[in-house]
């Protein structure tokens, strides 16, 4: 296989910041395989990540009208893996939306597609900003 | 046909293995698979940018469902829903895994990377302007996605040539030896354009053939009728003249 190039080493930190638009999550994907590659992923545990974090901005851009705010996105890298957290941060609070039951429902399956394909997930919510994050492992080389 | 699974992978041990998991009563069964196929549908999606037929990958998507309902121990505290999820994305998975998809995705990300090569040449001599991204995704038929993909991977396997040097006529040259960096060779195109023209016609024929052809030195000093030599000692005084002429690059300001 050819060499990914320069490799990334734990305790690297790579951010982007982008208006959270749903069109735009396509970045958010394109950094985590540039990222993930460099960081020693496979190819299949790559396609895992970039669909992960497509889930993770869904989550983060659920429930809230998010017209006016930016999507942040940070990856970490790990010793054995990469950390990733997506947030919403809104420009101006509008008080609370009420997520729909759509909304719930597709929170819902995003939350279980990323049980799936990742190690650890999890969402919280503070002072009106969504983050959600998630860990995932490289697998181990055989041989 | 007998009635036995053996064979069928298990998830885990806690059913003897081959054996029947099925703690549902086949009504039950049939109305949870009818309740999610719809889960099923949207799990299919998710994997669609993969290059497989979205059809196929329901009916993978599908028969994973059926299998989890078989499998779903309604006792053990886990809603259907989640352990359908991950049974049906194990599924598609396991699908690609059989059928080679990495090798042949790499594959293909090498092949567009070059494609993509060829393709920025020939639209850029039928638009008189090098080509977006969305052209060059139109051209190769590839989505917007993966065309911005290929270009990152193909530009990794040179990254380190690239990142290692620490001047701009390092990073220039580096970019230059990358055959068909599409992307970059727009930009640096627009940059050379004026130098390139400072040099006689044989020596900008010779750089075209060696960054934009990606003809190696041989074949080139056969085209031209000198030794290969010549050509090496050629393409080497005409990147020195180039640096040379060069304006310095712009970057973004910030």
């Amino acid at each position: 296989m050819n060499d990914p190039g320069a490799p990334l080493a734990a305790g690297d930190r790579i951010e982007l910041r982008f208006p959270a638009r749903g069109d735009l999550v396509v970045l958010a994907r394109l950094v985590t395989s540039a990222v993930a590659t460099r960081a020693g992923f496979d190819v299949e545990e790559l396609e895992d990540l970039r669909l992960a974090v497509g889930e993770l901005c869904l989550l983060a851009l659920q429930g809230s009208d998010a017209r006016h705010g930016d999507l942040r996105l940070e990856l970490t890298l790990l010793g054995d893996g990469v950390a990733i957290t997506c947030s919403l941060e809104r420009a101006s609070t509008t008080g609370d939306t009420e997520p729909s039951a759509d909304e719930m429902e597709a929170a819902h399956l995003s939350e279980q597609i990323l049980t799936a394909l990742v190690d650890e997930h999890g969402r919280q919510s503070e002072d009106g900003a969504v983050r959600a994050w998630l860990r995932k492992r490289r697998r181990e080389l055989a041989g | 046909m007998s009635g036995g699974r053996d064979g069928a992978p298990e998830p885990s041990a806690a059913a003897g293995p081959g054996a029947r998991t099925d703690r549902l009563d086949p009504a039950e069964r049939d109305r949870l698979v009818t309740d999610h196929l719809g889960l099923a549908r949207q799990l299919a999606r998710r994997f669609a940018h993969r290059g497989e037929p979205l059809d196929d990958l329901v009916q993978v998507a599908s028969l994973g469902l059926v299998t989890s309902a078989q499998r779903f121990d309604p006792d053990r505290g886990v809603e259907f829903s989640a352990f359908a999820t991950r049974t049906i994305i194990g599924e598609l998975k396991r699908h690609f895994r059989d059928k080679g998809w990495a090798v042949r995705a790499s594959r293909r990300v090498q092949e567009l990377y070059l494609e993509l090569g060829h393709a920025t040449a020939s639209l850029g001599q039928r638009l008189g302007r090098m080509p977006t991204v969305a052209e060059l995704a139109e051209e190769t038929g590839a989505g917007e996605e993966a065309v911005l993909e290929a270009l990152e991977a193909g530009q990794g396997y040179r990254a380190s040539s690239i990142d290692t040097s620490d001047g701009e006529d390092e990073v220039l040259v580096a970019r230059l030896g990358a055959p068909d960096g599409a992307y970059e060779v727009v930009e640096d195109r627009e940059l050379l354009g004026p130098a390139l023209a400072t040099l006689p016609a044989r020596e900008q024929a010779i750089l075209h053939m060696r960054f934009v052809e990606g003809r190696t030195q041989s074949e080139i000093a056969a085209v031209v009728g000198v030794s290969q030599m010549h050509v090496s000692r050629l393409l080497t005084a005409s990147l020195q003249t180039l640096r040379a002429n060069m304006p310095q690059r712009t970057s973004a300001s910030g």
